[in-house]
């Protein structure tokens, strides 16, 4: 397994105020890695540094061995607010990322027909954002990262602002798109490496394999936790494995021993 | 500043007005109430003298013979040709400077002030230099007078749009690696369209009264020349005709911007 992204000392203030501190962390190809920590506690910052929106104070991070210091197509990332144009209609709106990668026409229809395909929004390719559900915006955005079949996924609270049951469902969702992609024998690529950055315990149990703790601001990293419950996985059957109460206690008492 | 805020309420109001759903009965209440209005207007004006009122029978026949004399139909031509042409003109500069002192710091302070400044002066006050400029002959002084009327609402729109993209848009765009030019068709022009929009509705008004104020002074051609023509002569019937087909004219060309507007920004219909 090469690593796929490794931050390094990475430090970012804003002014006086410290947002993070020395983080150190390294993400394997085709890994899930949740970063969990209390809100304005600087998680999305570190996102954004990782996909070069941010630049550190010190410190650097390192994707395939090279040093971030733009976007790039090989990055893709989902917004917690999803980011969506209002004046573009699905297949826009899906097609934006892999047209501004300078893929071929017919090429990326090709993708935007198979990604829209995949997060089961057939039958809404014409529609606008402002005609689809929270739920149903959010994957638009996720088939908009995902058609660029990337290397590294980002997401930034993508279900954060989801109702409880439509947040399950796409959990699901991401799970089942996930795993079919790693287990594809018709040679597709395999899945990316993902940073999903919550601060829902549940969510990060469901969906990573390893769960990063940080603290409050100036965030440094509590602990690292290996989810060691088997994939593929669902939602139901994270939440009834045996292991899942354990992990869950663990990461509540290291969220409230900073928050005291 | 206080005429950038009127401007921003402005937009928020033409917003707000969707509000109210378009529902079946609706026509049938705006068309009830301009003939209750007319029928009043009828039964009331013989009790007047007819040097001031006139009711609206005797308009419409005013109306008729203006058409058959052809006057009306050569002033409305004049009249559109500078109407149209100004505030084409005006789209053009007030789009191109609201974009550029929206965008750029240089040009913000470049322009800034000069802005305001024209803006603070009533525009009315520049028609007589307008005649001089342009040697009172032909369009180019009516036309002129219509783009100053015009250009303000524009560019001072445009320029809100401009610097109210959604900053997360920016940030998405960014995120996906857009090109300088992707980055304006893609977020900053779509995104401001509607302020643009807004601030052409709001143009039409001002342009329409620059037209006539400067056919009053500068031309002495067009509809605004049959009004004090008529008016000069107490040929009251005469002179509401061309003041009805100017109010006639504001309607259409405020409906045609609403018709391209729901035709290239359908998402707005979004707004409650």
């Amino acid at each position: 397994m090469i690593e796929r992204i490794v931050v390094e000392r990475a430090t970012k203030q804003y002014g006086a105020v410290s947002v993070f501190q020395d983080l150190d962390l390294s993400i394997r190809d085709g890994e899930t890695v949740c970063i969990l920590g209390p809100s304005g506690c600087g998680k999305t910052t570190l996102l954004r540094t990782m996909h070069g929106l941010i630049t550190l104070d010190s410190g650097r991070i390192l994707v395939d061995g090279t040093p971030v210091s733009r976007p790039r197509h090989n990055v893709a990332m989902v917004f917690q607010h999803f980011g969506l144009m209002p004046w573009k209609r699905v297949t826009e709106n899906v097609a934006y990322g892999v047209e501004l990668a300078g893929l071929p026409p017919e090429q990326v229809k090709e993708r935007v027909r198979r990604f829209i395909a995949m997060v089961g929004l057939e039958g809404f390719e014409r529609h606008y954002p402002y005609q689809l559900s929270g739920g149903m915006q959010q994957r638009v955005g996720l088939a908009r990262a995902l058609s660029l079949e990337p290397d590294v996924l980002l997401m930034d609270e993508p279900f954060g602002s989801l109702d409880a049951q439509t947040r399950e469902i796409l959990q699901d969702e991401l799970l089942r798109i996930y795993q079919r992609g790693s287990s594809d024998a018709a040679g597709r690529k395999a899945p990316p490496a993902m940073v999903f950055i919550t601060h829902s315990i549940e969510e990060s149990i469901a969906l990573g394999d390893r769960i990063v703790v940080l603290s409050s601001r100036p965030a440094t990293i509590r602990e690292v936790l290996t989810v060691d419950i088997p994939r593929p996985r669902t939602v139901a059957s994270v939440i009834a494995h045996p292991r899942f109460v354990e992990l869950r206690d663990r990461c509540w008492r290291l969220l409230r021993e900073k928050a005291a | 500043m206080s005429i950038r805020e009127a401007q921003a309420q402005v937009v928020t109001a033409a917003k707000r007005r969707s509000l109210f759903k378009a529902r079946p009965g609706d026509w049938t209440v705006r068309i009830g109430s301009i003939a209750v209005f007319f029928l009043i207007w009828e039964f009331l004006a013989p009790g007047w003298n007819p040097l001031i009122i006139r009711p609206p029978t005797a308009i419409a026949k005013a109306f008729v013979e203006l058409v058959e004399s052809g006057e009306l139909q050569t002033a409305l031509v004049i009249s559109m040709r500078s109407f149209v042409a100004g505030l084409a003109i005006a789209i053009v500069i007030g789009v191109f400077l609201g974009v550029a002192t929206g965008r750029w710091r240089f040009a913000y302070n470049a322009f800034d002030p000069l802005v305001s400044a024209f803006y603070s002066v009533p525009s009315v006050a520049l028609i007589p230099l307008i005649g001089f400029i342009f040697k009172f002959q032909g369009d180019a002084p009516r036309v002129a007078a219509v783009a100053l009327f015009c250009v303000f609402p524009v560019l001072i729109n445009t320029q809100q749009g401009v610097r109210n993209v959604d900053r997360g848009l920016l940030e998405v765009a960014r995120a996906f690696n857009t090109s300088e030019r992707r980055l304006w068709t893609d977020v900053i022009l779509p995104s401001s369209l509607p302020y643009m929009l807004a601030g052409i509705r709001l143009a039409i008004g001002r342009g329409l009264i620059g037209m006539i104020v400067a056919e009053f002074f500068i031309g002495l051609v067009g509809l605004g020349y049959l009004i004090i023509q008529y008016g000069n002569v107490f040929r009251i019937d005469r002179m509401f005709v061309p003041v009805i087909v100017v109010a006639a004219l504001g309607i259409v060309f405020m409906g045609l911007v609403q018709w391209i507007e729901s035709r290239v920004a359908p998402w707005l219909r979004r707004e409650q």
